[in-house]
């Protein structure tokens, strides 16, 4: 098997400039933070983001002027509010955004993922959405003589990037049982490139103890790195909750353009590591408490 | 299940929320499957009430993740794993979520809010404004509502802010199709059942047979037809006769919201 261990820095330099990228997002659910916070740092540009249902990684890519489109089923951060900067940005016309309904993006890119021009879904009939996205989405007669369906096009991200509890050196990936939403059951799978950090990276022997867990093949993935709470300040179940206290520090000042300027510096570009990023936000003490989700809630 | 639950009387106080999610709880019957989204703490309370009451038996899909979970009580987020705790199954989303969902025989009615709803139904969580790539207000997006809506459920809205603004008489943007222009419209197209009630926090409307135009239901206790015709942004077709009042919660409902089901209040969120 190939070695697919690397850096961050490595990993990212994956991500080319006009890149689509594929994101695991889902409002305050499981992204992969540290890895948008190298999109960042590595100042990026032009690129187009795909989401399900994008959260504060959007709002920070937007705000870093990282992205210029987005496809997707909405973003919000749902208790915490709207991604202001996000909204800001669209509201302005640097970001457009082609609008996809859940099923309408399942059929993007389960069509890319199985080398088909397109697959059909009849959610979503009768929306704007069809209106404002005819590239993309086309009624088309049921040639079997049942109602029409919408022809949703094949989408092929450039670039997946995913996190995930644990993998090997050889980009094998594996899933604790928790959710499992289309951006690990079919994202990847759609992109020419994957881009996985891992809470721990572990030997295959330890991956052969379950691979009923194992969610993504190694020959699939082309960069793995170690990076523990990869996720922060979003949920990654079963190891940890969402920050409320983080989210809400942005929350409180992403309306405000310098303010947003001083926290990307303070969290995205000052630290040299993830080690460092988590002393930041508040290292052990915040850590622990957000491992204790169950007994919060 | 409470068992003096039946013979409870009207309560005299009560949050709005708390009227909406037992007029919602009404809607789910013992061999339904209900599912729910984002920021649905008014919806999950609504299930959880039904299933203490009159629908022991409906099945919850929390999330559109979680099999029949048994959170303790109503958490921070209704997208977050605490919701789905102790849960028999976790379904998979690109897999088996979409195939109930997409099935006409599964999970038949959804509790959404909508920030506009139109005359005909049709809901609107896109954009405010009139052009599309530079709106004047960029909301979070459909999500599944589009889906929902075109694969022949029968939706139930609600809304906490009856205004003009939100009730309007065309959509700006339709991200989820109710009866579109009205009459046959929905139906040429192929879709199935569509918006079935709006619940608020002046009454409850439901669609006219024929027209499909938005028509007062009922009015809330204390709030009057000329209220409720003043705060929508089109004309409201009247029943005949006299306009019912909306049933209030019952103390035995307020008590498992306040005791069982919400003790945090996130209901109120």
């Amino acid at each position: 098997m190939k070695e697919k261990l690397t850096t961050i820095k490595q990993a990212i330099t994956l991500v080319n400039d006009g890149d689509i990228v594929a994101l695991q997002t889902m409002a305050t659910v499981a992204s992969p933070m540290a890895l948008v916070r190298e999109l960042i740092r590595q100042k990026k540009q032009n690129l187009g983001l795909v989401v399900l249902v994008g959260g504060i990684p959007v709002d920070w890519l937007a705000a870093a002027g990282v992205i210029d489109r987005l496809i997707g089923a909405a973003v919000t951060m749902e208790q915490f509010g709207l991604c202001q900067q996000y909204r800001q940005a669209v509201e302005q016309g640097r970001i457009r955004v082609e609008e996809i309904s859940e099923s309408v993006l399942n059929a993007r890119l389960g069509a890319g993922a199985r080398n088909l021009p397109f697959l059909p879904t009849r959610g979503a009939i009768g929306t704007d959405l069809m209106k404002e996205n005819p590239d993309n989405m086309k009624l088309i007669e049921d040639p079997f003589g049942g109602l029409p369906v919408i022809a949703c096009r094949a989408l092929n991200p450039d670039v997946a990037l995913i996190h995930a509890h644990r993998a090997d050196r050889f980009g094998n990936v594996q899933y604790e049982p928790t959710a499992i939403w289309p951006d690990i059951g079919i994202m990847p799978n759609a992109a020419k490139k994957v881009i996985v950090s891992a809470e721990e990276i572990v030997d295959t022997e330890v991956l052969r103890k379950n691979p009923d867990r194992t969610v993504l093949p190694g020959f699939i993935v082309d960069a793995v790195v170690e990076i523990p709470y990869g996720a922060h300040p979003t949920s990654f179940y079963p190891n940890y909750g969402y920050d409320s206290d983080f989210h809400r520090q942005w929350t409180a000042i992403s309306r405000d353009k310098d303010q947003v300027s001083d926290f990307l510096q303070k969290y995205v570009s000052t630290p040299v590591d993830q080690s460092d990023y988590l002393k930041l936000i508040g290292g052990k003490t915040v850590l622990k408490h957000l491992a204790r989700w169950e007994e919060e809630e | 299940m409470s068992a003096d639950w039946q013979n409870s009387p009207p309560a005299d106080e009560y949050s709005i929320e708390e009227l909406i999610i037992s007029v919602l709880a009404e809607q789910f019957r013992n061999d339904d499957q209900a599912t729910n989204g984002m920021g649905s703490f008014i919806p999950v309370a609504a299930f959880m009430l039904a299933r203490m009451t009159h629908a022991p038996d409906l099945i919850w899909l929390a999330g559109t993740v979680g099999l029949e979970p048994r959170p303790k009580r109503i958490p921070a987020s209704t997208l977050e794993a605490p919701l789905w705790k102790d849960s028999i199954m976790y379904i998979e989303q690109y897999g088996d979520a979409w195939h109930y969902l997409f099935s006409d025989r599964w999970i038949e009615k959804f509790c959404v809010g909508a920030a506009q709803l139109d005359q005909f139904g049709n809901a609107n969580n896109s954009v405010i404004g009139a052009d599309y790539h530079a709106p004047k207000v960029r909301l979070p997006g459909t999500a599944g509502l589009a889906d929902l809506c075109s694969l022949g459920k029968k939706l139930y809205y609600w809304n906490l802010n009856h205004s003009p603004k939100s009730l309007v008489e065309k959509v700006d943007f339709i991200s989820g199709a109710g009866y579109l222009d009205g009459h046959d419209t929905r139906d040429k197209l192929g879709l199935k059942n569509g918006p079935q009630l709006v619940v608020t926090n002046l009454a409850v409307m439901d669609f006219h047979k024929e027209s499909k135009r938005m028509q007062l239901k009922s009015v809330h206790p204390g709030i009057s037809v000329d209220e409720v015709q003043a705060a929508t942004g089109f004309e409201l077709l009247l029943p005949q006769g006299t306009v019912p009042e909306t049933a209030r919660p019952t103390e035995a409902q307020l008590g498992m919201i306040r005791e069982d089901i919400d003790p945090d209040g996130m209901r109120n969120k």
